[in-house]
């Protein structure tokens, strides 16, 4: 082999590290799907009620902005984890439908024009190919969900000042937790749907139908069997539960947030199998 | 470690065989894999690129196993035989993001983009989108970004279809010089005059196991229930005929229309040369002796056409 020593090195400069390339993927990714202009005009109309969230804190820290209003009404309007709660519903459904819209797109092309060996024949895992899909729709949706509501929360403190800090800190916390529980379970639902049909409409249909469909049947499982377990199986009302426990605000009635959160983790691992299941380079259909 | 080895590899997927008990030992140089549709050999590019892994038996691509892909794929290059690159993308765009996934700074990533996408000719289409590529275009960036991290093991599923002539002679080229660094360069392909012109070696592959391994000669050497065919031209066809009609080695011979050349098919090539020896010194004059079935298409004939 005196040739293939004369004529050939391995490579052996720098590298980036191996734990940070799969950010590759998300960078093209996110600029392609701001590209779409109904992505694009979705994540502007979310901004719409945090812009709103952020004025009434204004107000409620001004006092003498609501001087002509009624006392009760005036101890009603408070910053507090109810507010967030409520910040954190109209966000999260702006999230389903970002995620129904932008994640069909993440895996479906690539199943669909046999790019999985593509990716796969670099040094990328499944699962940091996964992460990677997972990125970008977390990243996305991120924007929408707790990083304003993270500004939100900083405006309170920076108006209300270090002992309003104090007494809620754990309504911040809570609220990025919350979001982060929430967007996994909907980027998680918009992969596994994306993985599993190749037609990018029919996914998001799917995606979405997931959420109301579940809903429905918890729903279902409820009256016809008179009990109030069954909505555990609906995530929308199950993460409600958590978020409750969370900004501590009184949760409705059924299951705690311990048996939801468990529903929860139940339904990430069972659509981390449906994914892991999908994400194969060779697929053969017998 | 320099070779391909697979050792009494089987995958199945599910109840469908991929490939059963394959042992082979692939030498540097460029090895073809033929074989008849869904006779394994994208499985076995599959396997060797640790995309599948075996269900039995042990693979090592130059002392790596696949199944450590961070070291694998820094020696070994696939191109598959799909249509993948993004069409929103440009030619040099897919190429560095693939780079950049290897793990190559931006700066580096870029260089080498542009060396991979020269060598295929690609500079003048760099910027251009995929998707106003030809399939031509598509199919030299699809090797463009298989070559693009200077690869020990080239691993291209059919990667000449779809190129005109003059690419393709070029690439036969690029085949050429990458073997001549001692790379390994396995390929499949269906175009067996193609596969006989370049193939250092060639590995028979049908329902999913090995028929043959080695060189086109040796390959052919071993089969014996064909005879060997060899054309001879010659002045004076008819006599050399019955001359060597004569041994018993002969079993059949065709006489050309021109009277200049004859068809000659033989159980025994040692005899058949000796006795060519005697006419030639006999005073008959010998122009020209060509094997006439030491060449792939013969051997598929032979050992996986009858099938």
């Amino acid at each position: 082999m005196a040739v293939y020593k004369r004529g050939y090195r391995r490579y052996d400069g720098p590298l980036t590290g191996r734990w940070a390339r799969f950010l590759v993927l998300p960078r093209y990714a996110w600029r392609r799907l701001y590209q779409q202009r109904l992505v694009l005009l979705l994540t502007m109309l979310a901004f719409v009620w945090p812009l709103l969230c952020a004025g009434f804190i204004y107000l409620t820290n001004h006092a003498e902005l609501l001087q002509g209003l009624d006392r009760d009404f005036r101890q009603f309007i408070q910053v507090n984890g109810q507010f967030f709660s409520i910040f954190m519903y109209v966000q999260a459904g702006f999230a389903v439908f970002l995620a129904a819209l932008a994640g069909p797109g993440l895996i479906a092309p690539d199943l669909a024009n046999n790019a999985l060996p593509l990716y796969f024949s670099r040094p990328l895992t499944r699962w940091s190919y996964a992460l990677a899909r997972l990125t970008v729709l977390m990243g996305m949706l991120s924007v929408v969900t707790w990083v304003p509501g993270l500004v939100l929360f900083a405006l309170q403190v920076g108006l209300a000042g270090g002992a309003w800090f104090r007494a809620n800190w754990t309504i911040g916390v809570g609220m990025v937790a919350g979001f982060l529980v929430w967007l996994l379970i909907l980027s998680l639902v918009a992969m596994a749907s994306s993985a599993y049909v190749k037609w990018r409409v029919v996914a998001a249909a799917i995606s979405l139908a997931f959420f109301f469909i579940l809903s429905g049947v918890g729903e279902m499982i409820d009256q016809v069997l008179r009990v109030t377990w069954g909505h555990i199986i609906d995530p929308a009302w199950a993460v409600n539960q958590v978020w409750c426990a969370l900004l501590g605000v009184t949760p409705p009635e059924g299951p705690g947030a311990a048996a939801s959160a468990w529903a929860l983790a139940a339904m990430i691992v069972l659509l981390a199998l449906v994914i892991e299941r999908k994400l194969r380079p060779v697929e053969v259909v017998s | 470690m320099t070779a391909v080895i697979f050792n009494e590899v089987s995958k199945f997927y599910g109840e469908v065989l991929g490939v059963n008990r394959v042992t082979l030992n692939v030498p540097p140089g460029i090895t073809s894999l033929v074989g008849p549709n869904g006779s394994g050999k994208t499985t076995l590019m599959n396997l060797m690129t640790g995309l599948i892994h075996p269900d039995h038996g042990t693979i090592s691509m130059r002392g790596i196993s696949p199944r450590d892909p961070e070291a694998l794929m820094r020696i070994t290059g696939y191109a598959t035989q799909y249509d993948t690159a993004p069409r929103w993308a440009t030619g040099f765009t897919f190429i560095t993001t693939g780079l950049l996934l290897f793990g190559y700074g931006r700066a580096e990533a870029e260089e080498k983009a542009w060396k991979a996408l020269e060598r295929l000719s690609l500079t003048d289409a760099a910027n251009r989108k995929v998707a106003a590529y030809s399939k031509g275009m598509r199919q030299r960036v699809r090797l463009a970004q298989a070559i693009a991290h200077d690869p020990e093991i080239l691993v291209l599923d059919e990667p000449l279809n779809g190129l005109d002539p003059l690419v393709r002679a070029e690439t036969i080229a690029l085949f050429r010089t990458w073997a001549g660094e001692g790379k390994h360069v396995i390929i499949s392909s269906h175009v067996l005059q193609e596969v006989d012109l370049i193939s250092d070696q060639v590995v028979l592959i049908a329902n999913g196991m090995i028929v043959a391994e080695g060189t086109i000669r040796t390959v052919r050497e071993e089969i014996q229930e064909h005879p060997s065919q060899y054309l001879i031209r010659c002045r004076d066809a008819s006599d050399v005929a019955s001359r060597l009609f004569s041994e018993d080695h002969v079993s059949e011979i065709r006489l050309n229309d021109d009277r200049m050349g004859l068809l000659v098919m033989t159980r025994d090539r040692e005899q058949f040369a000796r006795a060519l020896g005697r006419i030639a010194l006999d005073g008959h004059r010998i122009d020209g002796v060509v094997p006439a079935d030491e060449n792939v298409d013969a051997l598929y004939e032979y050992l996986i056409g009858g099938e």
